[in-house]
């Protein structure tokens, strides 16, 4: 009888445990498959910290309260979070620039109670500096004619433009500040634009 | 006895104001994720290439927020962020727990942060614990959780009922502390419960679900359920202990007034921080939440301005020990209750 009870008892519990866990599986169920997890890792391309953030990757994990206000003022809603990370990077933003980039609006740097985002002039702003594969980039392997990137910059001419000789070969200049929407919007299907840290060799190349 | 013969005292009521404070936090916490998205949809003018839910839930949003904001990029920001740290009106306000952890994280004074922390800090040096039982979104949904104990209590599924030791939190917080400097991560944004659950709505309602705060925040629940009543909030939580300090010496406390006191216990059993009112009991851990004056049937429990509690005044005067210890005979006045 003793055990008959115990195994109720039991039964009740687990029944009442798993109900409990209900609403976190069937959010994650629920969820939307657009808005599914981030592709780039950490160390990956197109990986950025938001505008304004410390230059030292660990100082702005310090510095940052995990508030979540950069993303709820981000009118394109490109900060996103590593919610579900463990160690230090637990709740800290990140932008995907492949998946939305950043407009360098500036709200989120207003909006930080903490000095992990200062504010800063959009020219000064540095996520990155973007860079071109020249062995990809549609202008630049004569298959056809793009400037996606040269268009949507938000920076003009001090960023990115066209190289002299050929009017649709993109060129990365110094004012690049590595927002990264012209990775979000280049067509080519491997992305052949993408955002690395400045100062990275590779990138010195493009100066005209 | 009748409920209406007895005097109209507003303190009685505080508790339905307590509950309609928290139910307003938490409410808010829920619709700034979805004014986010809908001014997201707004900044992006294109609301002929949102799907038909998300039409319906922009124009849903329009109707709602139309009245307050002309322009709802601009003016829809005017509230933002959680209990834990936010925007309201221009000012930055934050949990005093962000900044200390902040301050252990870094190492460094941020002022601006400081100052956005000054306002609940003070209000905490003279109300107590206040945040706890009157704003803090987790106590929301906790005291919720101590009703569904309740309600399987009557179905035969005892929650636990267990005692630890008080001081524990107290550990919690310098241990979190001590972590923060050593890992160099605000550890507290991940263990606090207020800022699990602010910070989780918003991944739910505008990201991509819940992250690992909602699990942790689980587990919580079940801990206040299979182990001891509200005993996160009561032994492990480290903004509890933090408002406590702040709150040891605060002005605004309960006192029993042992004259109108009939040692009947329900101030104690509405206690859910476990303490002792009837006993004159209450000390750093009260939180000001009112549910013991609620529950008082003699109104025998008041707001007092008085930096100490007072030690044990001895049994309430209505009461049968009272009358006992003090000669009074049977056919005394006594609170008619007693004898119903």
């Amino acid at each position: 009888m003793q055990r008959r009870g115990f195994l109720a008892v039991s039964i009740r519990w687990l029944g009442m445990s798993l109900a409990a866990m209900l609403p976190f599986g069937a959010a994650r169920l629920l969820a939307p498959a657009s808005a599914s997890a981030p592709r780039a890792r950490p160390g990956e391309r197109n990986y950025l910290r938001p505008p304004g953030a410390k230059q030292d990757d660990a100082a702005f994990i310090r510095a940052c309260i995990g508030c979540g206000n950069c993303a709820e003022v981000c009118p394109p809603r490109c900060i996103r979070f590593h919610a579900r990370d463990g160690g230090e990077r637990a709740n800290i933003p990140y932008i995907d620039a492949e998946a939305r980039a950043c407009i360098l609006c500036g709200k989120c740097m207003e909006v930080c109670p903490t000095d992990a985002l200062k504010i800063t002039d959009r020219r000064e702003v540095d996520m990155g500096i973007a860079q071109i594969d020249r062995a990809a980039c549609y202008p630049w392997v004569d298959k056809g004619v793009c400037g996606a990137c040269v268009s949507i910059c938000p920076l003009g001419e001090h960023a990115i433009g066209f190289k002299m000789w050929n009017q649709y070969r993109p060129i990365v200049r110094d004012g690049c500040v590595g927002c990264g929407l012209c990775v979000e919007v280049c067509p080519h299907p491997s992305k052949p634009i993408w955002i690395v840290e400045r100062g990275q060799g590779s990138v010195a190349r493009h100066k005209v | 006895m009748n409920a209406t013969q007895r005097p109209f005292r507003l303190r009685r009521h505080l508790n339905k104001l307590r509950w309609v404070s928290l139910s307003l936090v938490f409410a808010m916490l829920v619709l700034l994720p979805m004014i986010a998205v809908y001014q997201n949809y707004v900044a992006a003018h294109a609301y002929d290439l949102l799907s038909a839910d998300e039409q319906r839930f922009y124009d849903l949003m329009e109707r709602l927020t139309s009245p307050f904001a002309a322009d709802p990029a601009e003016d829809l920001d005017a509230i933002k962020g959680t209990t834990w740290a936010g925007r309201f009106f221009g000012f930055k306000i934050g949990d005093p727990l962000s900044a200390l952890g902040q301050v252990a994280a870094s190492g460094t004074l941020y002022w601006p942060l400081l100052l956005s922390v000054l306002i609940p800090a003070v209000a905490s040096l003279f109300l107590g614990r206040f945040f706890c039982g009157w704003i803090c979104p987790a106590s929301f949904l906790y005291e919720l959780n101590t009703g569904l104990g309740v309600l399987l209590d009557r179905i035969g599924l005892r929650p636990g009922r267990r005692h630890l030791d008080r001081r524990l939190k107290y550990l919690v917080l310098a241990v979190g502390l001590g972590l923060s400097a050593a890992t160099g991560t605000v550890l507290f944004a991940a263990i606090y419960p207020p800022a699990v659950v602010g910070r989780e709505l918003y991944y739910a309602i505008a990201l991509n679900g819940f992250g690992t705060g909602a699990v942790f925040f689980v587990a919580t629940l079940l801990f206040d359920l299979l182990v001891a009543r509200r005993g996160f909030c009561r032994y492990l939580c480290a903004g509890g202990a933090l408002y406590s300090l702040l709150g040891r010496y605060r002005l605004l406390r309960i006192q029993r007034i042992p004259p109108a006191c009939n040692d009947c216990t329900k101030c104690n059993v509405a206690c859910e921080f476990g303490l002792d009112p009837m006993r004159d009991g209450f000390g750093q851990e009260c939180n000001n939440c009112t549910a013991c004056i609620a529950a008082c049937p003699t109104d025998a429990l008041e707001f007092k301005v008085a930096w100490r509690d007072q030690d044990y005044q001895g049994p309430g005067h209505l009461g049968r020990r009272y009358r006992h210890e003090h000669g009074v005979a049977e056919g005394e006045p006594t609170n008619d209750r007693e004898n119903a």
